[in-house]
């Protein structure tokens, strides 16, 4: 099948895994509408889609819709803590390791930088970048258990890696709770970050949208090159498509496998520490935050690609910011992302699904090469015989 | 010290041991079974979130505990069919369908509390707490002779139903491994699928059939937790006890009994922790060492399986 | 040569197999014409090499896979054997090679699988299983434990178990396909016994095997394929075994390989005494020693089965031998890392390529790249030099003719010639100081063939010591200087200069019918 046909096929099995789960979306939305009869329901359902759909980027109202730039740079503030946890899965799940740790390393990357940036003064320049340094590294020595288990054990990556997640969140409120709250705020938080460390907003818009978003996008770039462009990404790919072939290459398997899930985990801690200081004053939160999962999401639909984790984000960005104005606006629940989430992810990794129209494809590109074939002898042999 | 010990041995710190591993159990034979039948079911976690709340809306709706229960057991057993859909037919990676499961779980089952009963979010997050009462609950069964024994009464007694019968369904889990024609098949599916196939076995419909018990077996677990463990459902409730199930299933060497064992040494656990912050130490200390034990047995086991391999070798050699 | 003066009337037999023909889609001939017959209770021997097409010609029989032209009759009826299934409802048993029994489960449980016995509606009645099972064993002398799980069971006793499989499903006719490659003298010795029992008892029994010894012990007819073809058949009293050897194995076009003769200097691979044992507890490896010198290609022949994989494997560190030594230039490579097995100079084309000699979804640039990441041509600092790998994979591709749409295309989208040129323009061009090739050529086009070997020659005289393992028996004959043959796990022969053998010889040391002495097997040794 022709490169371009192949890029078409995926488009377009991405586009129903979408409106499949738009569908479901709808029937849901529909069931929890508000409203006492058919049309009346529909009728919310109807509001509450648009709210869906336009709502992340344009004001509505009863005459129209008008582009609001302080939503869209919610969407790029809420695409911050997603691209490094996509980052970090994408890395991670190129080796063939299926390590659920970013949730947990995004809290404790967060907890760690956090610290820093209370309890250890520094100079304005170097305060936030110190802190989210050392909040990734934390966070990449804590990915060395379940990597160092794997290979030298055999233990399963994703079932100590689940289990970690639990372990840093309690630790993480005992420590809040017990020695490091601030009795004198009425819910549990930390006292505040020292100026010093936060990053500032990078447009004021009200959006809280940090010079992170930079830092971010940097990141994919690095990212990129890391894995297209070094050996060490090289090999973290080659050891995922065929381990016994990385080996018999004379690839240093179980250095590279541990790598990459240390690689991961930097890049989930630094997102939790750059969420941090670009947004919040102090640190309050009381349980996992959940951008490892959509960063899970993120990279199943970016294809394990560091330069599609942008555009995937900014895609689950959107559609998260839709529902919570769905929740507002229309009364749905804003859970409802997770469902939409969870059924797209369901059809974007099946691999039989739609496996007959790429069956057609497949035989259609065939057959068109066998006839490009046949057109060429016959004018070989006119050519030839003319000559004769 | 001594004190803390005293605390322990005590009729009720056992009944909480049982108590507790009772859920952990259910999801471990779902993860034993379909290990037996040759894969691995990480979705265990989010079908029990389901089923938590199927269970707990349809006691409330129908006013009947049983109702409540089936209605759990149906939902977790149509989520094994799903999965098995995605795994089997459209080729989804197993672990992948699983994720998803899980991921839809947590925020999905909020979504449906609150659309199904209408509470409307403030800064409490909806639960159907507040509209469970005890009678809507699955009832705790007095064993008439046994609890009059002094302390092993205290242990064996008073349970609710689903405790009971999370020990004997352990039991008729490794009968049907073992003694029927099906625990025949599963494990022939299991360990060698070309060979079941080429006596005829179908290998499709044994793992539909092992996919679909361990969403039942995850269905029993669900519903223990919202109506028995608890008073009601409420959002991450089943709190990775899924996964802990995959370890269990992994120590106890895929067998029922041992899964039955690890189900109890995280019970004990998770009880030790509870009690440790009933003498003030603060719950967040106590709640990670279910976790930690987790790893730890999982580390263990490997240890002593390498140790075990490598005699076998020797042995083999000579 | 006698010819078949076995053919008989049409009535007497069970099986008749007519005009066979088989041709896959990718083009090969498995099978050409091939007539096949078979007597009621006659134990009928179905001999030729690897790649002869016998096994392809049972899978028909078993209806695993279905003629391309040709019929088939059973007992006088035409049948079309569409599945197994079909096959055993005709009467039709096949025990295969890899067995297909579950370890955990017991003997009994095994023989049920499929069409257990149920007491009570859901409970499987264990004993009466084992009872059947005992009954079965009795009666056909095979003996077995119903009640030890088959993990736990000799080698031996597991075949009797895929015999008792095959006959408590009604088979009349048992195809055995080469029954004795996992068995001990003792087993085989016992299998004949049985085999000869159920023939007494009016069973039909086919036997697929190139072990000559064998075939004259017990079977009554024997079929010869070779090539796709048969080259007759005969009643086994008839034949020796030399006419055997000679109808197996030969060549019907004689390859010609230009090359010019070879000027070994010193030796490169030094390899002493070395033993393999597998996880079936039989001998792979027995004291094999010799030497691969600069300059040469050393050619291991042998039907496969005979310790070449093992040989190969334990070269590569993909097993790890129970005695004896390799080195390389002096330096030991047994049981280093791949990686450093490379790094001392070490290239390998390795039997599987899909598995191991490729990552298909990778391009061929990513996969020509594979050994040599690290290389200082091809990185500047943290990052690729994009130019120079793209410069070598152009490079590459040209020099070993792959045919494709660019560098980037996914290796697994070429043909196979062309994958296996990718796995050679790679192994053959980082400078390697000794080159094992297992089986370079198998399965792929002529062109590419004839390039790989070419390539493999100009390699060895530029000085590469090169240890070529084939049974494509044109290959390691003209394409080696010398070779050894392989039988038993033991080098059997050794032929300093292959330019004056014969196929016939070359037959007798591969099926065993001679052995060189010590003396001139130890030449192969050159210090």
């Amino acid at each position: 099948m022709t490169k371009r046909r192949q890029v078409v096929f995926t488009l377009v099995r991405g586009a129903v895994a979408i409106l499949i789960a738009l569908l479901v979306a709808t029937v849901l939305i529909f069931v929890s509408a508000d409203g006492a009869g058919f049309s009346e329901k529909l009728a919310a359902t109807g509001e509450a889609l648009r709210q869906m759909l336009a709502g992340p980027l344009f004001r509505l109202s009863k005459t129209g819709a008008s582009f609001d730039l302080k939503r869209l740079t919610d969407i790029f503030a809420a695409m911050i803590p997603i691209i490094f946890t996509g980052l970090s899965v994408c890395i991670m799940f190129s080796a063939n390791q299926f390590n659920l740790g970013a949730e947990g390393g995004i809290m404790l990357g967060a907890f760690v930088t956090a610290m820093i940036a209370i309890y250890v003064p520094m100079a304005a320049g170097l305060h936030p970048v110190a802190a989210v340094l050392i909040g990734s590294l934390s966070v990449a020595v804590m990915m060395l258990l379940p990597a160092l288990l794997k290979t030298r054990l055999g233990v399963s990556e994703m079932v100590c890696s689940l289990m970690l997640n639990y372990i840093v969140m309690y630790l993480i409120k005992f420590l809040l709770n017990t020695y490091l709250a601030d009795k004198t705020k009425g819910q549990i938080q930390s006292y505040e970050f020292l100026k010093t460390s936060l990053i500032a907003p990078m447009i004021d818009t009200g959006a809280k949208l940090s010079w992170g978003f930079l830092v971010a996008l940097a990141a994919v770039v690095l990212c990129g090159l890391f894995m297209y462009r070094t050996r060490w990404g090289y090999a973290i790919r080659m050891i995922g498509i065929n381990q016994a072939f990385s080996r018999y290459s004379g690839m240093k398997v179980s250095l590279v496998i541990v790598m990459s899930q240390v690689v991961g985990g930097f890049l989930a801690g630094m997102g939790g520490g750059i969420e941090m200081l670009g947004r919040y004053n102090t640190f309050s939160w009381s349980s996992l935050p959940g951008y490892g999962w959509t960063g899970i999401t993120i990279a199943i639909l970016a294809g394990n690609n560091c330069y599609a984790v942008p555009l995937a984000a900014f895609f689950m960005a959107y559609l998260s910011k839709g529902c919570d104005l769905m929740a507002t606006y229309a009364k749905v629940p804003s859970q409802l992302i997770d469902i939409i989430q969870g059924v797209i992810f369901l059809f974007f990794a099946a691999e039989q699904f739609l496996s007959h129209y790429r069956q057609k494809l497949v035989v259609k590109s065939a057959q068109e090469e066998l006839a490009r074939k046949k057109l060429e002898n016959a004018d070989k042999k006119e050519g030839g015989a003319a000559n004769a | 010290m001594l004190n803390f010990l005293k605390l322990l041995l005590t009729p009720e710190f056992f009944f909480s041991i049982l108590r507790i591993s009772a859920p952990i159990l259910f999801a471990t034979l779902g993860a034993i079974i379909v290990e037996k039948a040759g894969f691995c079911n990480i979705g265990l976690e989010g079908i029990m979130m389901f089923s938590a709340l199927a269970g707990s809306m349809v006691s409330y709706y129908t006013g009947s505990w049983l109702l409540g229960l089936l209605g759990a057991l149906l939902m977790g057993t149509l989520l094994g069919f799903v999965m098995g859909f995605f795994a089997f037919q459209l080729k989804t990676d197993i672990t992948l369908v699983g994720i998803a499961v899980n991921m839809m779980g947590s925020g999905g089952t909020l979504f449906l509390c609150k659309v199904i009963t209408n509470l409307t979010e403030g800064k409490a997050m909806a639960s159907t707490t507040g509209l469970i009462t005890s009678g809507l609950c699955i009832p705790n069964i007095t064993i008439p002779l046994i609890s009059k024994i002094p302390f092993l009464g205290g242990v064996l007694s008073g349970h609710s139903l689903l405790t009971y019968l999370a020990f004997l369904i352990c039991g008729l889990t490794s009968v049907i491994l073992y003694k029927t024609s099906l625990g025949l098949n599963i494990r022939a599916v299991g360990e060698n699928p070309n060979a079941a196939s080429s006596v005829g076995v179908s290998v499709l419909k044994i793992k539909y059939v092992a996919i679909m018990y361990s969403g039942l077996m995850a269905g029993f677990g669900g519903a223990f937790m919202s109506m028995s463990y608890a008073q009601g459902w409420s959002q991450d409730m089943v709190a990775g006890r899924g996964f802990i199930a995959l370890a269990a299933q992994a120590m106890g060497s895929g067998e029922c009994l041992g899964g039955m064992l690890s189900s109890l040494v995280f019970g004990f656990a998770q009880a030790l922790g509870i009690k440790f912050s009933a003498i003030g130490l603060d719950s967040n200390l106590a709640s990670p060492i279910p976790y930690a034990v987790t790893i730890i047995g999982l580390v263990i086991f490997a240890l002593s399986r390498r140790s075990r391999d490598k005699k076998q070798r020797l042995t083999a050699k000579k | 040569m006698p010819e078949g003066k076995a053919a008989a009337a049409d009535e007497e037999y069970v099986v008749q197999m007519k005009g066979i023909t088989k041709v896959y889609p990718n083009g090969v001939a498995a099978n050409q014409k091939v007539d096949f017959c078979l007597r009621k209770g006659e134990i009928h021997a179905l001999m030729g090499e690897n790649g002869a097409g016998k096994s392809t010609l049972m899978k028909m029989l078993f209806g695993l896979e279905q003629p391309t032209e040709g019929e088939i009759m059973i007992r006088g009826e035409k049948v079309s054997l569409s599945s197994p299934s079909v096959a055993i409802a005709h009467g039709i048993g096949m025990v295969h090679q890899h067995f297909m029994l579950v370890p955990s489960l017991t003997v009994a449980e095994n023989m049920v699988l499929g069409m257990a016995p149920r007491k009570s509606g859901l409970f499987l009645d264990h004993a009466k299983a084992v009872e059947i099972t005992k009954q079965y064993a009795e009666k056909y002398n095979l003996h077995v434990e119903p009640e030890a799980k088959v993990m736990d069971i000799p080698v031996g006793m597991k075949q009797k178990v895929e015999i008792l499989k095959a006959l408590v499903r009604g088979a009349q006719i048992l195809i055995l396909d080469e029954p004795t490659a996992v068995l001990t003298t003792q087993e085989t010795a016992e299998l004949f016994k049985e085999l000869i029992h159920l023939k007494e008892q009016g069973y039909t029994i086919v036997f697929i095997s190139h072990k000559l010894n064998e075939i004259m012990q017990i079977t009554d007819r024997l079929t010869i394929m070779r090539g796709g073809r048969s080259m007759g058949v005969y009643n086994t009293c008839d034949v020796t075994m030399e006419e055997i050897s000679r109808l197996m194995v030969g060549r019907d076009v004689v390859l010609n390989v230009q090359k010019d003769k070879a000027v070994p200097t010193d030796t490169v691979l030094r390899v002493r005494g070395l033993e393999y044992v597998n996880e079936w507890n039989k001998k792979m490896l027995d004291r094999v020693s010799f030497d691969v010198r600069k300059g040469e290609i050393l050619g291991v022949a042998g039907v496969e089965g005979n310790g070449q994989k093992e040989l190969v494997d334990a070269l590569f560190h993909f097993n790890t031998p129970s005695a004896g030594t390799a080195a390389v230039n002096g330096v030991s490579i047994l049981g280093l890392s791949q990686q450093r097995i490379r790094e001392l100079g070490v290239s390998l084309v390795p039997e599987d390529r899909m598995l191991f000699g490729i990552a298909g979804a990778a391009s061929i640039e990513e996969n020509v790249l594979s050994d040599r990441s690290a290389d200082k041509r091809f990185n500047r600092g943290p990052l690729f030099n994009m130019k120079a790998i793209h410069a070598e994979s152009d490079r590459l591709i040209e020099e070993y003719a792959v045919l494709c749409k660019s560098r980037r295309q996914h290796v697994s989208m070429l043909s196979g010639g062309n994958i296996q040129k990718v796995v050679v323009a790679r192994e053959f061009s980082n400078d390697p100081v000794l080159i094992l090739a297992d089986q370079p050529t198998r399965g792929i086009d002529v062109g590419a063939t004839e390039f790989i070997r070419k390539k493999l020659v100009e390699l060895s005289r530029s000085g590469i010591a090169v240890l070529l393992v084939s049974a494509d028996l044109n290959e390691v004959m003209e394409l080696s200087d010398s070779l050894i043959v392989m039988h038993n796990g033991k080098i059997a022969a050794y032929f300093e200069d292959t330019a004056a053998l014969t196929d016939d010889v070359m037959g007798e040391y591969m099926l065993g019918l001679k052995e060189q002495s010590a003396d001139e097997i130890g030449r192969v040794c050159h210090d």
